[in-house]
Parts: C-alpha cells; structure tokens; sequence
C-alpha cells in the first residue's frame, strides 16, 4: 500500500516535470521527468510482484516474483538516480552509450542485497547533498522540501540494507520511503497552489 | 580578455539567457511597472539593447503576449494571455528551483 502511494506521487512529480519540460525545453527537466516516471514504474512493479505473492497466499512457488519485482525496481531506482546525477554533474559524456553499456549486464534476479542498496545509497546520498547545497543557497521552503525528501529515501535505503541484516528495520525503511515521497507531495502542492 | 595557458581566448564561463528567459524577464518588468511599462524602462529592467528590445517587443505583442497601449508615448500592458503564462511560468520555475535546476 505504501508503494502505490509513493508510486502515485512519483507519478505526480513527473508530470509536472513533463509540464516544466514543455514550457522550458530545459534538458535537466526532462531528465527529471524520466527519472520519476522510472522511479514510479519500479515502485508499481515491486508493489504489484508484492501483492500476487500475498494473493496467491504467500505460495512458495510464487516467491520468485519478490526477486523480479526488486530486480526491476532496482534497476529502474539504478537509471533514475543516475539521470538525476547527470543532471546534476552536467556532464557530456554520451548518455546513450551509458544506458547502452547498463542494457549489456547480464540481467539476473537477485533479493535484496546489501551491494544493490549500497549503490542506492550512494547515489541518493549525492542528490542529496546536490539539494542541500540548493537549499543552502535559496533558503525557502520548496527547496527544504526536496532536500528533506531525498535525505528520507536517503535513510529509507539505509534501513533497507540493515534490513539485510536484521527483517526488523523492514517496516521503518517503508515508512522513511513513504515519508520521503510525501514531503515531494508537499513540495508539489505548495508550488500548483493558486497565486 | 583573459587567455588561457595556450594563448586561446578563454571560454566564458556565463550561461547564455534562452530566449524564454528574454521574453520572461521582459515580462516581469511590465509586471513590475503595474502593467503599464515605458520600453526603456523594459530594456533596463531586462538588460538589452535596443535592437533587441524592438525585436522581441514585435514577438511578444505577435504572440498575444503584450499588447502597446498609450497615445502619445508607448507603453506596453500584460494581455489576459500573458498573465496566465507568467503565472504558469512561476510554478514551473518555483518546481525547477525546489530541485535546484534553472530554466
């Protein structure tokens, strides 16, 4: 349930991105766009795998589709941070060439492990010391919004890698996920409300 | 011109306004000026030259944008239209900056 929340709102913002994108024809907002709709779409993926399993009354024939939902969450999670990395860093390396080279790993399922959520992790961690510096920088509220959000699903891929060691820390890695994508909802709202 | 270590001139480091960003400015200044705004007080308040000023003031009067108004001296009014792109430009630029990107 919280995944199809957070997918919704994922969903959101990349609309407006979309919105952005068409009114500025700003790359960086394009890229914001695909990065969200990736993120959304691996979020729906993983919740929909998630709920066939407890459909099908947790069947042990059925708990592949856990690997297959987190393979394509991670994988769409991997190219969204990554885009927005490159939107911030700017740089001119060839981005198909790198999207290219990422279609050529050879694609096995695996659970979630401790490498996947470490590389999560580092790439949520550079976003959001990127917004911190903009928040640092503009000092409003939007900006403390995105900022907050990106430390939350930060903290969110932190609990989902002591979850590999401990299941405990599963519900709080949801909960900082979820919390994440509201404050992104926050920031949306603030910025659509009327002038 | 600072030169860099080969002798070449070196590249400005400034990003260039888009033509969107022209046209905005523009508008924030006739804004600004209660709607009713005197070109040179558009080309101070958006920082270009006259030639540019006259070009982009037939662009945006062409797009529906503006519009000319006064007798004896011009002075340039927002249209209905370009009060609701300037404030959908507002929360497209207030999303962008939330994220620290700059249209």
């Amino acid at each position: 349930m919280m995944e199809f929340i957070a997918c919704v709102i994922a969903i959101a913002v990349a609309y407006q991105a979309m919105k952005a994108y068409k009114l500025s024809k700003e790359k960086t907002l394009l890229y914001l766009n695909l990065s969200f709709v990736l993120i959304g779409a691996g979020l729906l993926v993983d919740a929909l795998s998630s709920f066939i399993v407890l459909l099908a009354g947790l069947h042990r024939g059925f708990f592949y589709l856990f690997g297959v939902g987190y393979t394509i969450n991670f994988l769409a999670q991997l190219l969204a941070y990554g885009l927005l990395v490159y939107a911030y860093v700017h740089q001119t390396r060839n981005l198909t060439a790198a999207t290219e080279a990422l279609a050529a790993v050879p694609l096995l399922f695996f659970e979630r492990n401790a490498v996947t959520e470490l590389i999560l992790i580092f790439l949520l961690v550079y976003i959001a010391i990127q917004t911190s510096i903009n928040y640092s920088m503009n000092k409003n509220t939007n900006s403390m919004l995105v900022f907050g959000a990106f430390t939350s699903l930060s903290i969110a891929h932190v609990f989902f890698l002591l979850y590999t060691v401990k299941p405990l820390f599963y519900p709080f890695a949801h909960i900082a996920q979820l919390f994440g994508f509201l404050l992104l909802l926050a920031m949306l709202l603030r910025v659509n409300r009327p002038s | 011109m600072i030169s860099d270590t080969q002798g070449q001139p070196a590249k400005p480091t400034t990003k260039y306004r888009s033509q969107l960003r022209i046209y905005v400015d523009m508008m924030y200044v006739i804004q600004r000026e209660s709607n009713q705004a005197k070109p040179t007080r558009i080309l101070y308040g958006a920082n270009l030259s006259h030639d540019r000023l006259v070009k982009y003031l037939e662009e945006l009067e062409a797009l529906g944008v503006i519009q000319e108004s006064g007798t004896e001296d011009k002075v340039y009014g927002l249209t209905q239209k370009g009060i609701e792109f300037l404030n959908n430009f507002r929360k497209v630029e207030s999303f962008a900056s939330a994220f620290g990107f700059k249209i």
